[in-house]
């Protein structure tokens, strides 16, 4: 009896100690993510992995660059991702993931599958899914990652140099008319007409740099356009996730009926990065200064220079303050 | 007999109104009376003053299109007709002997720039396609040869492993593809699609058509007597094996140039030869020009669907053919008192 209730007191010890424990050194913090789960992390937050490329250049960006253990397969920016492990993100490498032992791992629904979270609730790895449907998501998700991993205050010095560089040239772009603004298709392939559906953040992005938006309105959420649909809405341009160097005769190949669509007619198909237009991350803004010289090349020609073009907050890491600041 | 020729005469009717009805709708809204001044312009010379872009829906995109799902639906047709004498099974059509999944390889792995640059400099995608679906059913042949005859269960067996095997090349080629531009352009294709047909494309496509289409004709009475049985027909003094190896041959050169402009569109080569069997009997005199008509009004139906489903987008057709052909065909099997030869 002696020997039962000693156990029992030693065992009600224990509980209490690791309560207290716990609840001095791991004060867990909850969250609710973009896919309104409520996630549970631990700081502090030191090994992260990012699942999609735009997920590790804000995890940058928002100053927890050294934080990273592993980032997908599919990363090339920063420079810094070069000495970094990798991990399959689709499909997920389950195993890979769990043996960096990460106190966070994020997420986004445009890469990742939202049924994945269970497989990583079991294995007892936190996860966050973040959505990107407007550019105030970008900033939004800069912010949350910075308070999150815990760089709060470097996270939102980011996100409000994002801001006003976005006001800067909205500012530029609000003074035109629509009637100023071209009539703009914004395409991920050339030879499949893979676009841009309602509901997506290119549109803003296509608004900001001084146009319209053509595909804004089709239900879908990532359309595959047909020919006829270009012919009748006849684009005055036509940007696309082609590279700098794409060369827009390309598109008259390919298509050859779209002679009479004023962008090919007018030689007003242009290739930008696919990087700055499909990873809704920091480098957003710089997709939008560049479509913004080619869709206004008279007034807004400046823009597509490199001087203006090199002052994203992750570009060089060195000088993040001062590239903040400016 | 008079009956078959009323069938005919009504299929070609009706073909005619199809692609009457393809050129006429699609993914964006365009007058009727537009379109048939389009095709006035165009066919009979008159003046018009339809919009250029009006003109170039119509006429470059819409009558192509349609004229290639009619190739296309045809064709298969006819090569499943081919393909179910030849094994003696309704089971077969070219996608479970393996041909069309032979040819889909071989298109990626050309398309993907998989293979080595000799080849692919020799080349079209059109021949990869051929050379792939031909490799595939002559590995399958081989197997199936029993001493001097081919066994038809065997054949089967080995045609749905062969296309198992071809399909997942295909995936891992597609998969492991570093070029993520056309891997999309590759995985739309392969679904089954017409989209972006144009006229100087379907000379080939027509003419491996054709040919199958002549051959075939040509070859009436000894798919007749193929059909009762291999020893009647050799009894009859016909040379089997070489009808065999030719049938082969021709439904690869076939499916393998349709695979390459059109990807893999299932389910038309297996459906339409029953229902047209349903209809208007066995004899392939009948049966194979029948097929042909057939084969051309469904794909273009179905391609319509692809087309209109979606406003101002596109679907591969792949996707629609088993949509749209097997409540049909379900509703013509417990209807009539189906035999199969």
């Amino acid at each position: 009896m002696v020997l039962h209730r000693s156990a029992l007191a030693l065992a009600v010890l224990l509980v209490v100690g690791a309560c207290g424990t716990s609840n001095s050194d791991r004060s867990d913090t909850v969250g609710t993510d973009d896919l309104g789960r409520t996630v549970e992390i631990a700081p502090p937050i030191e090994r992260t992995i990012s699942l999609a490329p735009n997920l590790t250049e804000l995890i940058y960006a928002a100053g927890a660059g050294s934080t990273l253990v592993a980032v997908t397969s599919s990363d090339d920016y920063p420079p810094a991702v070069d000495s970094l492990d990798r991990v399959s993100a689709l499909p997920i490498d389950f195993e890979a993931v769990a043996t960096k032992s990460p106190d966070l791992v994020l997420a986004t629904d445009q890469i990742n599958p939202p049924g994945d979270t269970e497989t990583f609730e079991a294995l007892d790895v936190p996860i966050y899914f973040f959505s990107f449907d407007s550019l105030d998501d970008v900033f939004d998700a800069l912010r949350t990652t910075g308070s999150l991993i815990g760089t709060e205050a470097r996270a939102r010095d980011s996100a409000q140099a994002l801001e006003r560089q976005l006001s800067a040239l909205r500012a530029r772009t609000d003074s035109l008319s629509s009637e100023e603004r071209p009539r703009v298709l914004v395409l991920i392939g050339d030879d499949t007409l893979y676009s841009f559906g309602a509901g997506s953040y290119i549109h803003e992005l296509v608004e900001v740099a001084g146009g319209r938006s053509i595909t804004a309105s089709i239900e879908t959420k990532a359309p595959t356009l047909s020919e006829e649909f270009v012919l009748t809405e006849k684009p005055d341009v036509i940007v696309g996730a082609w590279g700098s160097n794409y060369d827009s005769d390309r598109l008259l190949e390919l298509h050859p009926t779209w002679d009479v669509v004023p962008a090919v007619r007018n030689g007003r198909g242009y290739g930008l990065p696919s990087n700055l237009l499909l990873r809704p991350g920091p480098r957003l803004l710089q997709g939008a200064r560049r479509m913004a010289a080619h869709l206004h090349p008279d007034r807004f020609g400046d823009l597509d220079r490199p001087s203006v073009r090199a002052d994203s907050p992750i570009s060089s890491p060195s000088a993040k303050t001062t590239a903040v600041e400016r | 007999m008079k009956r078959p020729w009323l069938v005919g005469l009504g299929l070609g009717a009706a073909l005619f109104g199809t692609v009457g009805v393809a050129v006429s709708v699609g993914s964006t809204a365009i007058g009727w009376t537009n379109v048939y001044e389009v095709l006035g312009r165009h066919l009979l010379g008159l003046e018009t003053d339809v919009s250029p872009t009006v003109d170039r829906i119509v006429w470059q995109l819409r009558l192509p299109r349609a004229v290639l799902a009619g190739i296309v639906g045809g064709g298969l047709s006819i090569v499943g007709v081919a393909m179910q004498t030849l094994v003696r099974n309704p089971l077969a059509e070219p996608y479970i002997l393996g041909i069309s999944s032979g040819a889909s390889a071989g298109a990626s792995l050309f398309y993907l720039g998989f293979l080595p640059p000799l080849l692919s400099e020799t080349l079209t995608m059109p021949v990869a396609a051929f050379l792939g679906g031909l490799a595939s059913i002559s590995l399958v042949y081989l197997v199936a040869q029993d001493g001097p005859r081919v066994s038809v269960a065997r054949l089967l067996l080995a045609g749905v492993a062969m296309s198992a095997l071809m399909g997942s090349l295909t995936s891992f080629i597609t998969f492991s593809s570093p070029e993520p531009d056309k891997l999309r352009a590759v995985l739309f294709w392969l679904l089954g699609s017409l989209n972006g047909a144009r006229w100087i494309e379907l000379p080939i496509p027509a003419l491996a058509t054709g040919l199958g289409l002549i051959c075939l004709l040509g070859l009436a009475r000894p798919l007749d007597a193929m059909l009762v049985g291999e020893e009647p027909a050799q009894s009859l003094g016909m040379p089997v094996e070489a009808l065999k190896k030719g049938i082969i041959v021709l439904a690869a050169l076939v499916t393998g140039t349709l695979v390459a402009v059109s990807g893999a569109i299932g389910f038309v080569g297996l459906i339409v030869p029953h229902a047209v069997r349903l209809l208007a009997g066995v004899p392939h005199r009948r049966l194979v020009p029948l097929s042909f008509l057939s084969g051309a009004i469904f794909l273009c139906w179905a391609d319509i669907a692809a087309r209109t489903i979606l406003p101002a987008q596109e679907l591969p057709v792949g996707i629609l053919t088993a949509l749209c052909g097997v409540p049909f065909f379900l509703a013509l099997l417990r209807r009539r008192n189906y035999r199969f030869g």
